[in-house]
């Protein structure tokens, strides 16, 4: 115990002494030789009035999905501080401290400068040309061995538009579907929500048209401090007197400008929303004539409704019911009101009807597709919107094509110039081809387990830009790391992929350039499209995604299909050509990079372009921009508005009628909007739009004036949903035995489950709450972001927030005999992780909360010694991952972090 | 000539620290000095405030009056710096000032504090002086406030920045009437 209390307290020790050695400039002596013949020292050279002049680069923050604009201070090549761009009509100019700090992330110097191999329990350089030839080789003995489904690919939502795509392109080429990303974590659930209900996955509003909302609900969202310059449209919408809802289960930052906040327990989303849905209902504040025209199943969603009365609720919930009809009075007097999420409603075992169950909220009041109202789903990373676009997931191919879609392998073969037949040859069988590969989420069970659904365990991990400790059960993916034949780690950062696991040899480090360091396209969480400048070329021996893309390609035998004339030819001739379920058709770099040159035509009102090159444009383009005229579709389903002026429809994703279900119900109703109802266009030749390459499809709708998605209508009830109606289910670990009874989890899953079996009735246990009697729940820090890898290792970030802590409320904190700023340790069934006590009445006496965004510590041990010699961070702490719930989505394998059971007793000596 | 201040529109603050690491990196600014620094009040409850605490550029500053060296001076623009030259670190100017904005880059009881440091209304980096020691100069425009993520702390001419806040406080932006977005 002591020792472990010393290495921390060396590791904070050395963080301080570093602060003050870093200070000085030689220290970093050796630094500056190593930027581009640069003879400037990065650290000093914006005060040292270099002769060149200083041009300013219109560049992207690189954190969370609002895409806030920022222009880097560029001399003689070197990056040397940053200016507001304060005409980017979705910041004006503002960044939070990671958006404002992103300089000093490119030039830390505890950047990964070279490749680098842990063998013989050394690390050691070496050159480009070994580690992709050791990598290539190995990728070959192991499909010789086991076959290509035992690499498993992890690539990143901090890729370019371009780079993700081809992540995706790159493991269909090697021939599997074991390829993921953060997506999966971050908001697989709402795709897995909002396609059922209205056929699309993605926010519907952007973060401007908060602005124009008479009510905000924000409910599983943070934002304060995970999109702290989303808030600016929220705040200027309560100066307009717009009232603020909170629904967490914290008091946040976001809760402090709040109206009114209801603190649920965490995991009983699903009975409030039910519960205020319940009062409207019953007051007859619903939008009748919006039910009826634009939707479908409202009787028996109300079926289920009825049931869940405010008191119901209450007694679940946790939020009284007075409350609760206070909320539905605020939303029908205050409307349109936006409902605003984030990883406060996806990260559950019930994430996807989480998210239903708001879509469905809003459909009963009439408050989608309107500006001012619809669903706000906050992304989380700078790009993910565009990498779950990219399809760089397990069970898509890019423009959410199901990978058990023959017809859309077959169009992907054709524009990558491919016979189908020859892809199918590339995997072990056509059947593995069709079939869900494993997930972000759950990758290590399939490199521990043997009873998946391939032939043989993943042996290769390749970590393309994901900081592994914000994913649950660190410790079985601990465990999986030490298994695997090979770990390759592709990021600017020696992150935990590389200093996890206890091994000696098979490790491979590839210094990955920054963002700030390749150009490329990056979506916002409002399905606007943003160019990325490069800001300086890489540094040290780092190159882009792209580069590493290509080489890995040439050197497995299939880089003819990695071959591009330009960056653009990738967005002409494949994505925009390809990615049409969405309407990638009419976004083009040429056009988006026309918006970032005139970004001050655009109004930040409704981010549409007045004057100008632009006129009549919306800001990036947001999907669907079907053809090279389309403006974009700022808001999803307003058909207020003609297509080709931005408007839209539901989607008729189900065909014309309700098909054939199980339940026998409604058999043969109409799914098409009661006046103009249109199916979903397809060509001449019968073939859907979204597949069609010659465009015809498109062009069709468009001359008739619909969307080529059609007119259809959304769905209260979803009837292929194991729930078709969002009803309440306990989470996996419930701290209320009573409930789980009534309310019991879902079946286990077999391994037709992406590849392995998963346990939640099994793994649901009543009994857990007697050994760990408070409720876990996790989030951000507004100072660091996802793993922290990257933000962990800003000299800037590291000072304004060092610490990992656990929130505890001072009268759990009295109880359990724990003083302000002690190291505490939280206790699960999964692992304990050793933090110190940070006394709030953020949280109520039930339940603590730990931010997701720190590593270098495992259960209290330094880990701060594996990092190679000159990587690492300047901030550990042990890792909440650890310890959170073993709960998962029952439709997307989402992870459940927001709800746990665990314990916190004082540390000895602490 | 223009009379420069900070304000804070409380309700706008969202303690994103981005002023915090603007500050920072625009200035060059060492660790362990914090020309600004975001204070919370009623932390994880009702009433949580947060507010933005740079040097506010007093109009009577009394860090100038307790310098003994006159180190600190104002400039007609109603900045307020501090000649590094001058200054012999002996911390007066902390004790007077009410906002705790005079910064230190050493510690201890007995030894120099070195040279105070504060902020500048981003005229001056940490290092005031350039390769060739002239003084660095720039022009008087706050990045903590141009940076701010929700607008929220103002700076400038103090007849503008008035005006601006109290338009906001009448529920009007300063754009004017919500356009029809359809």
């Amino acid at each position: 115990m002591n020792r472990v209390k010393n290495s921390l307290k060396t590791t904070r020790r050395s963080f301080l002494k570093g602060a003050v050695t870093l200070g000085a400039a030689a220290a970093l002596g050796g630094y500056a030789g190593l930027t581009r013949n640069s003879p400037l020292n990065l650290f000093e050279a914006a005060s040292a009035a270099p002769a060149g002049e200083e041009k300013l680069i219109k560049t992207i923050c690189p954190h969370c999905s609002v895409g806030c604009g920022t222009l880097g201070r560029v001399v003689d090549g070197v990056f040397v501080g940053q200016e507001a761009w304060a005409d980017n009509p979705l910041n004006l100019g503002g960044m939070c401290s990671k958006g404002a700090s992103i300089r000093d992330i490119v030039v830390s110097e505890k950047r990964l400068k070279y490749p680098m191999e842990k063998s013989g329990g050394v690390w050691k350089r070496i050159t480009w040309d070994e580690a992709i030839n050791k990598i290539a080789g190995k990728m070959n003995e192991i499909r010789e061995k086991y076959g290509p489904d035992s690499v498993m690919l992890l690539g990143s939502a901090k890729t370019t538009l371009h780079e993700s795509y081809l992540q995706r392109k790159f493991a269909a080429f090697w021939g599997s579907n074991n390829v993921d990303h953060q997506a999966r974590i971050c908001h697989s659930t709402t795709v897995g929500g909002l396609i059922p209900t209205w056929g699309h996955g993605a926010q519907t509003d952007n973060y401007n048209d908060l602005r124009h909302s008479k009510c905000l609900f924000f409910i599983g969202s943070n934002a304060a401090e995970a999109h702290p310059v989303a808030m600016q449209h929220a705040l200027i919408a309560k100066e307009r007197g717009a009232k603020i809802v909170v629904a967490d289960p914290r008091f946040t930052r976001t809760a402090s400008k709040a109206d009114l906040h209801l603190r649920l327990r965490p995991g009983t989303d699903i009975p409030l929303i039910l519960a205020i849905c319940n009062v409207i209902v019953n007051n007859k504040w619903h939008d009748t004539a919006f039910i009826e025209a634009r939707t479908h199943g409202f009787d028996e969603f109300w079926d289920v409704c009825k049931d869940y009365t405010p008191e119901l609720a209450e007694d679940i919930t946790g939020v009284p019911a007075d409350k609760i009809k206070e909320v539905a009075r605020i939303f029908k007097e205050n409307g349109p009101m936006a409902i605003i999420w984030s990883m406060g409603g996806t990260q559950h075992s019930v994430g996807s009807q989480n998210i239903r169950s708001y879509a469905i909220l809003q459909l009963l009041l009439g408050y989608v597709g309107k500006s001012g109202g619809g669903c706000a789903a906050l992304r989380g990373h700078d790009n993910v919107q565009g990498t779950t676009d990219m399809g760089c997931l397990s069970h898509y191919l890019p423009g959410y094509q199901s990978v058990s879609s023959e017809p859309a392998w077959k169009m992907w073969c054709n524009i990558w110039g491919i016979g189908y037949d020859d892809m199918v040859k590339r995997f072990a069988s056509k059947d593995l081809m069709l079939r869900n590969g494993m997930t972000d989420s759950r990758w290590y069970e399939g490199a521990i387990r043997d009873d998946i659904n391939q032939p043989n365990r993943i042996k290769m991990v390749i970590v393309w830009g994901h900081s592994l400790n914000s994913i649950t059960q660190m410790k079985k993916e601990k465990k999986a790391l030490e298994e695997v034949e090979m770990i390759v780690n592709i990021d600017p950062r020696a992150t935990m992929t590389s200093s996890l696991p206890e091994r000696n040899d098979g490790i491979i480090i590839l210094p990955a350039a920054t963002v700030m360091e390749k150009e490329g396209m990056v979506v916002t969480s409002g399905r606007s499209a943003q160019w990325r400048y490069k800001v300086i070329d890489p540094l040290f021996e780092s190159k882009s995604d792209l580069e590493i893309l290509k080489l890995l390609a040439d050197k497995l035998g299939f880089g003819q299909y990695f071959t591009y004339s330009s960056v653009d030819d990738i967005y002409t001739k494949e994505i925009c050509k390809g990615v049409r379920s969405i309407g990638m058709m009419g976004r083009t770099p040429d056009r988006i990079r026309k918006h970032m040159e005139n970004s001050s035509t655009f109004d930040p009102e409704n981010i549409m372009a007045r004057g100008g090159p632009c006129d009549g444009e919306y800001y990036g383009l947001p999907w669907p921009c079907w053809d090279e005229k389309h403006p974009g579709t700022p808001l999803l389903w307003d058909d207020s508005k003609p297509v080709s002026k931005g408007g839209h429809d539901f989607r008729a994703l189900w065909g014309d009628k309700v098909a054939d279900n199980k339940y026998k119900l409604h058999v043969g109703e109409s799914m098409l909007k009661a006046e103009g109802g249109k199916k979903m266009y397809s060509n001449a030749a019968g073939v859907n739009y979204a597949l069609d390459t010659t465009g015809e499809a498109v062009q069709l709708a468009l001359a008739a004036g619909d969307p080529p998605t059609g007119r259809g209508r959304a769905r209260f009830w979803a009837w292929d949903l194991t729930d078709p109606v969002p009803i309440h289910r306990e989470p996996i670990e419930s701290p209320r035995p009573d409930l789980i009874a009534k309310y019991p989890t879902y079946a286990d899953k077999d391994k037709t489950y992406y590849r392995v079996p998963c346990e939640f009735k099994t793994a649901q246990n009543p009994e857990l709450v007697k050994k760990f009697p408070i409720i876990l729940t996790t989030g951000r820090q507004v100072e660091h972001m996802g793993g922290g890898a990257q933000t962990r290792g800003s000299k800037i970030l590291a000072e304004i927030q060092p610490d990992m802590y656990v929130e505890i409320n001072p009268t759990l904190a009295g109880n359990i005999g724990v003083k302000e700023g002690e190291m505490v340790w939280v206790e699960s069934n999964q692992g304990k992780v050793l933090v110190k006590a940070k006394i709030t009445e953020r949280v109520n006496e039930k339940t603590v909360f730990m931010p997701y965004h720190w590593a270098g510590v495992f259960e209290g041990a330094s880990y701060e010694d594996r990092y190679p010699e000159g990587t690492g961070e300047y901030v550990y702490g042990d890792s909440c991952n650890i310890v959170t719930a073993p709960g998962y989505d029952e439709i997307t394998a989402m992870q459940e972090t927001k709800v746990g059971l665990c314990n916190v007793y004082k540390a000895q000596g602490g | 000539m223009p009379t420069n201040k900070f304000l804070v529109d409380t309700s706008r603050c969202i303690r994103c620290t981005g002023c915090e690491a603007a500050c920072k990196q625009f200035n060059e600014v060492p660790q362990g000095i914090r020309r600004l620094r975001v204070v919370t009040i009623n932390e994880g409850k009702p009433g949580e405030t947060n507010v933005p605490m740079p040097c506010m550029h007093c109009t009577k500053p009394p860090c100038l009056s307790a310098c003994p060296v006159t180190a600190i001076y104002k400039r007609d623009d109603g900045v307020v710096l501090v000649n590094k030259d001058k200054c012999i670190g002996c911390g007066y100017c902390l004790y007077a000032c009410p906002f705790g904005a005079p910064q230190f880059p050493d510690t201890g009881l007995f030894g120099s504090k070195g040279k105070m440091d504060k902020c500048t209304f981003c005229i001056e980096p940490f290092n005031q002086k350039d390769e060739d020691g002239n003084l660095i100069q720039r022009e008087a425009k706050p990045r903590c406030s141009v940076f701010c993520g929700t607008k929220a702390l103002l700076a400038g001419d103090i007849g503008a920045i008035t005006e601006e806040y109290k338009k906001r406080i009448a529920g009007k932006l300063p754009s004017g009437a919500v356009p029809d977005v359809a």
